[in-house]
């Protein structure tokens, strides 16, 4: 396929990826703040700063809003902010243009999925989300997402354009559920000298809800909730869709599926990248990485899931025609 | 029961439907019994909505440039269909494929010996100053001699019927797309009508334009790639190039997907650089190939010229055609196809006054209240003076324009369109101006889509049909014989 469109649709999944990963990681703080109103105001900065730190783009926030993150400034600059290019508004937006350029491709009702949904959201705001209350809200952006995930699965076939599509997905996912269990358990720590305390309990059950990994972790793992089995759950799980390790053995696929058919590119850079990344988190011992700095691992994993990404858009994409393979 | 077209006002124009008050014209009959009711008012503007939603649905759109949020606007699709009987659609047929036989002649010609700047049909001046005259191309090898594939003319009926054309355009006519989702559109709101009317379907020109393509592709190669070169998402009719693109079945490509090695075109693919051979191109020729052509331009492929040059890749429509849609050279048609075909003009031209010609300068600057002025090498309505709509002010400005440069303007006498029953606002049927935009295909034979786009200026009394200016659309139905609907009078048969 095109390398403008492999570009395009793998960024598509990646911006709706994150669009549906902000709402999720908003709707838990939103809840876990309503748990925790005995202790702390609502809009008590301190619930609501560690978010910005999960996007990365905490300088961003701190030069647009001032050195106080409150429940308002939070969530426009997350929701709303069309300054902020990880808002759910900016990827959305970014998602639909990128779906607009490469319409031809797409089936009408993928397409139309999108376009409804982005029509409905650009005039949106934090008063509708006020009114609205944030469960109501962030679930309708979440349903919206889901229900694009659905169409598209079943609507467009298994070619390149599906796999970058896929790629782009669950690079993304790994990253965010990195991202997710960094800053909690930052916010965390100085807390875990109440282990088993009711709060600690909320408070981890809430990194898992983060990732829509309450249930599934009960059912799978049947024991005390704690940093250890937390961590171990959304680092290592084969078999949770919203795992690192998952995220990471799905791309590896759509990779796979990519290239196994392309003769010269039997052996190529990411696909190299994504088997070392995967090997590594399938032996990690998950005590020691606590012992030695869950924040330091955590930062190595995002170090190289952003180099693979490097890695396939100078495979994929960027590559310099002079040395490329001519086909046919 | 009363008569939905009881209040139809006339005009001095050539009416589509009716010969007079009252009185349809045969081929409308059957519409006019089916709809002349009013108690149907309601029903057509129900059909009317489900149109309206349609396109809307379908997102079938177009970017004003305008707006600087590049907003999306729904063409604006009229109901009531123009009719053209099959004897009238023979007519027009062998008058455009000869036009079109006129004008690849003399592209070829102009590119080659310009035996017709020699003989002195037409001066060399009106060839070396036309901006979009391509000397670099002058004795360059051009695919099966096919100087021109695509052509949109655009004509108009004046006020006794007469078709005529108003401008050819051979660069890179837009528009077809909407010809065929009106189509669909109108399969859905109208099904039997259009069965009854035996409606000649326009559903092949895709496959007749593929056809098209893939016959230009240099001759060695057993399975030629075909693509399509947009500028963007950004661009006006960006929609219709998608469209294209997927009836097609061929890529949709940006100048950055393409490069050129060793004077071959490639598109960057996943899997490496992919041999490209023939590019239906939606970018004018300033903008293909940096290297050559505007230096500034983002949008095309540096090398592509030399590749085009070397008879590596095909360009539809090929580089340098617009040298005859410059509307200054549109004067010297009828005299083409007399010089090279030996023939007179089936459809003739509207009359046109070159302001570079001495002696009709000074009718041009005489009459200028009275004439449409328009600049050479502008389309989409703009640029152009309509002199009884204009202020003084305007006019004086023009006048001032054409002294300071008269090869760059023509002018003609304002022509009273004719015109069709819409379905206006408020929900009454009232006469707005029509055009018509016929696609013409030059390839192994020459193909004439049955059918085409006929633009509609909703704006009461509005003689600009552009999208850009408020216009509309119709479905046009050319009718498969004249069996079902028996022929014109006499006196309404067209004389040429």
């Amino acid at each position: 396929m095109l390398s403008r469109v492999a570009s395009l649709v793998y960024w598509m999944a990646r911006q709706l990826e994150r669009a549906e990963n902000t709402a999720r990681t908003i709707d838990v703080n939103a809840q876990l703040v309503l748990d925790l109103q005995s202790r702390q105001a609502a809009d008590d900065p301190k619930s609501w700063e560690p978010l910005v730190y999960v996007t990365g783009d905490q300088e961003k926030f701190f030069e647009l809003y001032g050195k106080v993150a409150s429940e308002r400034a939070v969530i426009e600059f997350m929701i709303f902010d069309k300054r902020n290019p990880s808002s759910i508004m900016s990827c959305i937006s970014a998602a639909r243009e990128n779906a607009r350029c490469i319409r031809d491709q797409l089936s009408s009702e993928v397409w139309e999925t999108l376009n409804t949904f982005y029509l409905k959201l650009k005039s949106d705001d934090y008063p509708r989300y006020a009114q609205l209350g944030s469960a109501v809200y962030l679930n309708h952006v979440k349903t919206q997402i889901q229900l694009f995930y659905g169409v598209a699965d079943s609507m467009i076939p298994r070619t390149d354009l599906w796999w970058f599509f896929d790629l782009g997905r669950h690079l993304e996912r790994a990253d965010n559920t990195s991202r997710i269990l960094d800053v909690k358990y930052y916010m965390l720590l100085p807390s875990l000298h109440t282990v088993g305390s009711a709060l600690d309990m909320i408070q981890w059950a809430s990194v898992l809800r983060s990732c829509s990994a309450f249930e599934a972790f009960r059912r799978s793992r049947r024991g005390q909730l704690n940093l250890e089995r937390v961590v171990d759950y959304l680092l290592r799980d084969a078999v949770f869709p919203r795992s690192i390790l998952f995220s990471i053995m799905e791309a590896e696929q759509a990779l796979g599926q990519i290239t196994v058919s392309v003769h010269h590119m039997e052996d190529n850079v990411p696909a190299r990248l994504i088997r070392e990344l995967r090997a590594e988190l399938e032996m990690i011992d998950v005590p020691g990485v606590i012992a030695d700095g869950l924040h330091e691992f955590l930062d190595d994993v995002q170090n190289k899931i952003s180099d693979i990404h490097n890695a396939l858009l100078s495979t994929f994409v960027e590559y310099p025609t002079g040395s490329a393979k001519v086909l046919g | 029961m009363s008569d939905l077209f009881a209040n139809y006002e006339h005009g001095k124009f050539y009416d589509e439907m009716f010969a007079s008050p009252g009185k349809s014209r045969p081929h409308y009959r059957r519409l006019y019994e089916r709809f002349g009711l009013l108690e149907n008012m309601a029903e057509l503007m129900d059909r009317q909505r489900t149109a309206d939603q349609t396109f809307i649905d379908r997102g079938v759109t177009f970017t004003v440039y305008s707006d600087n949020a590049g907003t999306e606007k729904i063409f604006p699709f009229d109901l009531l269909p123009r009719i053209i009987p099959a004897h009238e659609w023979a007519h027009l047929e062998r008058g455009l494929v000869q036009r079109m036989t006129a004008l690849n002649m003399f592209l070829a010609d102009i590119y080659g010996p310009q035996r017709i700047l020699k003989e002195g049909i037409m001066p060399r001046e009106m060839i070396e100053t036309s901006k979009n005259f391509r000397p670099e191309l002058v004795g360059c090898k051009i695919a099966k001699d096919l100087y021109v594939h695509i052509n949109g003319s655009d004509m108009i009926r004046d006020e006794a019927g007469v078709y005529s054309v108003l401008e050819d355009n051979l660069r890179t006519p837009s528009g077809v797309s909407y010809v065929l989702e009106n189509r669909q559109v109108m399969k859905r709101v109208f099904p039997t009508m259009l069965r009854d009317y035996r409606v000649r379907p326009v559903e092949n020109y895709t496959n007749d334009l593929l056809n098209l393509l893939l016959y230009l592709a240099p001759a060695h190669v057993p399975e030629p790639t075909v693509v399509l070169l947009t500028p963007g998402v950004f661009n006006s009719a960006y929609f219709e190039h998608s469209f294209l693109a997927r009836q097609m079945g061929i890529e949709i490509v940006e100048g950055s997907d393409l490069v050129v090695e060793n004077d071959k075109v490639y598109m960057r693919r996943t899997d490496g650089l992919a041999p490209v051979h023939v590019i239906y191109r939606r970018i004018d020729d300033d903008f293909l190939d940096p290297t050559v052509f505007r230096k500034d331009s983002l949008l095309g492929v540096p090398g592509l010229f030399e590749a085009y040059r070397k008879g590596n890749v095909a360009l539809c429509n090929p580089i340098g055609t617009g040298v005859a849609d410059d509307k200054a050279v549109y004067y010297y048609v009828p005299k083409m196809i007399k010089f090279y075909l030996g023939e007179d003009p089936i459809l003739p031209n509207i009359e046109t006054f070159l302001s570079g010609n001495e002696n009709e300068l000074s009718h041009i600057l005489a009459n200028l209240p009275k004439l449409v002025v328009k600049s050479v090498n502008e389309a989409g309505g703009y640029g152009m003076l309509v002199g009884p709509h204009s202020t003084q002010t305007q006019i004086e400005e023009f006048r001032a324009k054409i002294i300071a440069n008269p090869r760059n303007f023509i002018a003609q006498p304002t022509i009273g369109l004719s015109r069709c029953p819409s379905v206006c606002e408020g929900g009454t049927i009232e006469g707005r101006h029509i055009d018509f935009r016929p696609y013409i295909l030059n390839g192994e034979t020459i193909k004439i889509m049955p059918g085409g786009l006929t633009r509609v200026a909703l704006r009461k009394g509005s003689l600009v049909v552009n999208s850009s200016q408020g216009g509309g659309s119709k479905d046009t139905w050319v009718l498969n014989d004249d069996v079902t609907n028996p022929p014109m009078p006499v006196q309404e048969q067209i004389i040429v």
